[in-house]
């Protein structure tokens, strides 16, 4: 298992497109694939599970990767979010 | 007449259509086989997902992607694994029909969306309700309503529109919309802002007084809905819709038309924007730049300091999407009036006398003032940006933000970062002392932007807020325009652009004033741009001065307001 934190850069937030691209992402692992926020923790393939977990623009999030790919499902986790998830 | 909200301008008059969604009763009906049941649900989940994605090219090719992105959303939702596993668990767990499954698998999703504290997780909730109609009537084999295919001249009048009953209407036979839930940022409003429909919403218990085929006008600029109006009532909306459509056609008339006077002198007139989803509306609007491009968005509602990469995005969309065009951005103006815990501000005693914007600034150097600073002129490599300093009082702030400014690009310069090394940097004027000292500041600085509301408000010594006192709150007194005067003389004998920016940019009585006085841009909210653009080509600023001669001759704001009214009217 491995872990790493990042800070959401999106005004609005995790709402459903940056949610959606977060998803996509995260579907091409075979990893299970999760964040936990100080509140909750999410299932970073399920954007009904992303969008509940109501994460705000500056809220920081741990990226938790289990199975066969997980360091390069964290690595691309992580990238994606600085990347600013499509916006 | 009923009275509901104005969610999109306009009159409109037509039969009604009303709208009513089947009534399907979804009970836990047991099921034989659990396997052909998570069959069944899977084929219908497939149909619904056809559905959706052919709406969403359908409102792509109509009216826009952006339009089309609620529908893409739904897709992502309906192709959530979580909810899908979680419908399928439901039906082999209970032996349940799918329809009940989805029912209670939906419906907790949409309430917990529902129950967030986040306008956009709100809309979500009736997403998840939107889905879980459409996969229910799939499963009933019910046909959705179909709104495409509604007569020419349709008023439809719904309980509530979907996102996806919205996206199959066809603007050309719809000429209104009426519903009995939503808000102004509900997705049927939005949808029909960008359709250009009338819309009023929220009209409480319409559907019990509209009847299929009754004749109805409303007013979706007023939020007024008239069922089977008097002859007299619809004599009177029929010459009000053709006014409002005969004033948009004479504004549109507007666009791409330079801004200069009868007697030939060039005015900027540009916008004000609060965030950088703003700038479509400004092109919409034919906006020659912006003249006041607020930031404090960036530092409102969170929990800690917006970094210079996200500063830096966010002016540089601004820039790039004006192509060059002019970008006044103003640097942070924020005090002890606004609730921003992370930034540790302590409660002022007057707050708009107190520790803010630039006071604030050059008080936080390292946490505040150099990251928006350095994002601002790393963003000035894309487009026109200028920076615009706002609260001035002496002339040691404007020194000193200026050299902090020459320092940071000093810093950039080494760092071979590239920016714009001409970029200017000019100053609110809004208090007395810097309308005072005009002159003299207007040596240090590329140009001045006067701000009336609060130019207003410390001129009068008035607190905008108290209602006691609103009669001293007035533009049109005096001292304030004898104020504005002073500032716009003094930055045109120094040769720098003064603009304005405050409500006053706008004001049908103040724009002759101001062009009499010289002033060289006008900023204001976008809508507001083609009617200013109008009045301004109207004018010759030579024949403007005896107006403002006449006007600076009263010595009441009552006075020069009842004079301009009469001006301007004749």
């Amino acid at each position: 298992m491995v872990r790493a934190k990042v800070v959401i850069r999106n005004l609005t937030g995790l709402h459903l497109r940056p949610a959606g691209v977060l998803c996509n992402k995260a579907i091409l692992y075979k990893s299970r694939i999760q964040f936990q926020t100080s509140s909750t923790t999410a299932n970073a393939k399920s954007v009904l599970s992303v969008l509940g977990a109501c994460v705000k623009n500056g809220d920081e999030i741990e990226f938790i990767c289990e199975g066969e790919d997980e360091q390069e499902a964290l690595d691309s986790m992580i990238r994606v979010v600085e990347d600013g998830l499509g916006e | 007449m009923f009275k509901g909200t104005n969610a999109s301008a306009g009159i409109g008059i037509g039969k009604a259509a009303v709208i009513k969604e089947v009534e399907m009763v979804i009970r836990p009906e047991k099921v034989a086989s659990v396997e052909a049941e998570v069959q069944r649900f899977r084929g219908a989940l497939a149909d619904t997902v056809a559905q959706t994605k052919a709406l969403a090219d359908d409102l792509a090719t109509k009216v826009g992607e952006k339009e089309a992105e609620i529908m893409n959303g739904h897709l992502m939702l309906l192709a959530d694994p979580m909810m899908t596993g979680e419908i399928e668990e439901a039906i082999k767990r209970d032996s349940v029909c799918s329809e009940y499954a989805i029912e209670t698998t939906c419906t907790t999703y949409a309430d917990l969306f529902a129950s967030m504290d986040d306008e956009l997780m709100q809309q979500r909730a009736t997403d998840m309700r939107d889905i879980k109609t459409r996969m229910q009537q799939v499963l009933q084999g019910i046909k959705p309503v179909d709104i495409a295919s509604l007569p020419e001249g349709s008023i439809i009048v719904a309980k509530d529109l979907t996102p996806s009953m919205t996206a199959g209407i066809n603007p050309a036979n719809v000429t209104g919309i009426v519903t009995e839930l939503g808000g102004k940022t509900s997705h049927s409003a939005i949808l029909a802002r960008a359709l250009e429909i009338p819309a009023v919403v929220a009209v409480s218990h319409v559907m019990d007084q509209i009847k299929e085929g009754d004749t109805i006008v409303l007013d979706g600029s007023e939020g007024i809905v008239i069922v089977n109006p008097t002859d007299g009532e619809m004599e009177e909306y029929t010459a009000k819709r053709e006014a409002f459509l005969q004033e948009k056609k004479d504004l549109e008339r507007f666009i791409g038309m330079p801004t200069v006077t009868k007697d030939g002198v060039h005015i900027e007139l540009v916008a004000n924007i609060g965030n950088p989803d703003d700038v479509a509306k400004v092109l919409q609007y034919d906006g020659e730049g912006v003249g006041l491009f607020r930031t404090e968005f960036l530092f409102m509602d969170r929990t800690s300091m917006p970094t210079e990469e996200e500063q830096f995005e966010a002016y540089k969309k601004v820039a790039v999407g004006l192509a060059g065009k002019p970008v006044i951005i103003r640097t942070l103006d924020i005090g002890g009036d606004k609730e921003i815990p992370y930034m540790g501000l302590a409660k002022d005693e007057n707050p708009f006398l107190g520790y803010r914007a630039i006071r604030l600034c050059l008080d936080r150097k390292e946490d505040i003032y150099r990251p928006q600073l350095r994002a601002l002129l790393r963003a000035s490599a894309f487009g026109g940006i200028k920076i615009m300093i706002p609260m001035i009082t002496c002339i040691d702030e404007i020194r000193e933000a200026k050299a902090l400014i020459e320092e940071i690009k000093g810093e950039l310069d080494r760092k071979g970062v590239a920016y714009n090394k001409d970029i200017q940097v000019g100053i609110m004027v809004e208090t007395a002392a810097a309308s005072l000292m005009a002159d003299v500041f207007a040596k240090e600085v590329d140009f001045f932007s006067i701000g009336t509301n609060d130019l207003t408000q410390y001129t009068m010594s008035v607190d905008r807020g108290n209602e006691k006192i609103s009669y001293l709150y007035s533009t049109f007194n005096p001292a304030v325009l004898r104020s504005i005067r002073n500032i716009i003389s003094c930055g045109r004998e120094a040769g720098i652009m003064v603009g304005m920016c405050g409500e006053a940019a706008s004001d049908p009585l103040m724009i002759p004033l101001l062009l009499a006085f010289g002033l060289n841009e006008f900023s204001m909210s976008a809508s507001a741009i083609l009617k200013s653009r109008k009045m301004i080509t109207g004018y010759s600023s030579q024949e403007l001065q005896a107006v403002a001669e006449k006007a600076m001759s009263f010595t009441t704001a009552k006075e020069v307001e009842a004079y301009m009214k009469e001006f301007v009217n004749q």
